[in-house]
């Protein structure tokens, strides 16, 4: 943040928060290693599924069930604490005192912490891209992206896709940085809410066909939990391209509403909590003080 | 230096709990210095986080009635909560930016010019309440609200930083400050406001409420209103001639 320096000037707060935003994270070296580690874990799936050789919807398709693991957590990982480090050491309370917006507040905070998510997250992917693109056979190279033929423009569909997956995930795990009170309750809370996105969508489909729901619905169904609406958009814009499918793995629409719906609702409710969550409290304490004491 | 007030909180109260920290407390807080003093858990730091809008009341309501300003209230909360990899003048700067000046003026006015380039990690304690007192004038607020700038510091580095923190007032602006340390209050603050378990009581201008209760200084003053070591421990300062300009409800109740 030394480029800050002295001002005179006042700019937007938005723009000024995220570039505070974006300094702690620059020099938070964990998220380096993350990415180290994103690297490792996708070129070990890769070389298990086959290698780089086998093309680039060969290495979407193996690494799809990974990707719908280690893009939430790494969301969770960069996002579980965004907003809770300036409440837990009130300096969110020293901020508010500037002519600051909690809204803008957490715009500034959670595009940084968007910015370097995607850094953390895209820069691996893009990496095991390469790999594929240099050692995957020659018809991998061609740019086209009618049915049977792989491509390259494939892969980039899918690290397109994974913008707004991370997004809503990131949403998400900033939300619990702004309800949680404590380091140890976020991390709780976080823990919850991955394991629900992560496989609450797909048990809760299993759940509603079970009682008797139509398989035709399952387009619909799958959409509506971030996973889902993930899973069903890479069937439909990269894998299904490479043949001919019987019917719509996903309704794209829905699809694409329930991510850029997960990310909105993740936000409001940062900005609520932040906003209210003190006056939440108050009226709870008035209703502890309306009951009879033991 | 007029009696209009830069602040009012009326009949405020705050509970954590069920357990009441602040009971029906009224206060006018107008320009100079007015030093809150009280016993560990009498309410303090709620009251000034009431004031400074970081704490929302149960009941009651704290409004700043100053004149127009972009920032009208600086806060610097008890414990001093900047990033510690960032260097004092980045931690400057980022509120700067926010509300106008310059980072490296607010750093000369508490005397951090050499440490400018220190991160925050490294600095005494001393020093980053000397960085807080900086960060709570960014802006030329009118109203600033210091919790107990003084704590845990060295009786020189005290003196400093509750100077430091005087200095920031004038005509038009108020600085309320808690504090243990009676003797920098005696030295320094125009009024007093005691607080004991809860509630408001004793405030007014220092002169006077010493000159009440027949003692010489603030620490006579706490003894006599906290302890009851004096005959009037409890008498309203609303009674006076000279009116007040701080009106405190909860006394005149007890």
């Amino acid at each position: 943040m030394r480029g800050i320096g002295k001002t005179g000037d006042r700019t937007a707060p938005v723009a000024t928060v995220f570039r505070r935003e974006l300094a702690t994270v620059l020099r938070t070296p964990g998220y380096g290693v993350l990415a180290l580690g994103l690297f490792v874990v996708l070129g070990g799936t890769l070389a298990v599924g086959g290698g780089g050789r086998t093309g680039f919807v060969p290495a979407v398709v193996d690494l799809l069930s990974v990707t719908e693991v280690v893009v939430p957590l790494a969301a969770f990982v960069v996002g579980y604490r965004a907003l809770l480090v300036d409440a837990e050491s009130g300096e969110l309370a020293v901020i508010r005192t500037y002519p600051v917006s909690v809204a803008g507040y957490v715009a500034g905070v959670v595009l940084a912490r968007t910015l370097a998510f995607l850094a953390i997250v895209v820069v691996p992917y893009a990496l095991i891209g390469g790999v594929v693109w240099a050692t995957a056979a020659p018809d991998t190279g061609i740019f086209a992206t009618h049915s049977g033929v792989d491509s390259p423009l494939l892969y980039l569909r899918f690290l397109g896709l994974l913008v707004p997956f991370g997004a809503a995930y990131l949403s998400l795990a900033t939300a619990v940085s702004a309800v949680a009170s404590s380091r140890r309750g976020a991390v709780a809370i976080a823990v919850l809410a991955l394991v629900a996105g992560v496989l609450g969508g797909d048990l809760a489909l299993l759940r509603s066909l079970a009682s008797g729901t139509p398989p035709s619905a399952i387009p619909g169904l799958l959409a509506s939990a971030p996973n889902g609406a993930f899973r069903g958009l890479v069937f439909e814009g990269v894998i299904g391209v490479s043949f001919a499918p019987a019917g719509e793995f996903v309704d794209v629409g829905r699809a694409v509403g329930a991510l850029l719906g997960w990310t909105v609702g993740g936000l409001v409710v940062s900005t609520m909590s932040l906003a209210y969550g003190d006056r939440i409290g108050v009226l709870f304490e008035g209703v502890r003080a309306r009951l009879p004491s033991p | 230096m007029t009696d209009d007030p830069i602040a009012e909180l009326s009949d405020v109260a705050r509970t954590y709990g069920g357990v009441a920290v602040l009971e029906d407390v009224s206060l006018s807080v107008p320009p100079g210095v007015t030093a809150v003093i009280g016993p560990n858990g009498s309410g303090k730091s709620t009251l000034l986080g009431v004031l400074a809008g970081a704490v929302e009341p149960t009941d009651g309501g704290a409004r700043y009635v100053g004149p127009d300003a972009d920032r009208p209230i600086g806060y610097l909360p008890q414990r001093v909560p900047f990033r510690e990899e960032f260097t004092a003048r980045e931690t400057l700067a980022f509120y700067a930016r926010l509300a106008g000046g310059d980072p490296d003026d607010a750093l000369a006015r508490v005397g951090l010019s050499d440490a400018a380039d220190r991160r925050v990690g490294a600095l005494s304690g001393g020093m980053r309440r000397l960085l807080g007192i900086a960060q709570a004038t960014v802006g030329d607020p009118p109203l600033v609200v210091l919790d107990e700038p003084t704590s845990g510091l060295d009786p020189g580095m005290r003196e400093r930083a509750f100077g430091t923190a005087v200095d920031a007032s004038g005509t038009d602006t108020a600085v309320v400050v808690s504090s243990h340390d009676l003797d920098l209050v005696d030295r320094h603050a125009d009024r007093v406001a005691i607080l004991d378990r809860g509630r408001v009581a004793a405030a007014g201008l220092r002169e006077r409420l010493c000159s009440e209760r027949g003692v010489g200084d603030v620490a006579g003053l706490y003894r006599a209103v906290v302890a009851g070591d004096a005959p009037d421990a409890r008498s309203d300062d609303t009674d006076g001639d000279e009116p007040s300009a701080v009106h405190v409800t909860g006394v005149s109740e007890r």
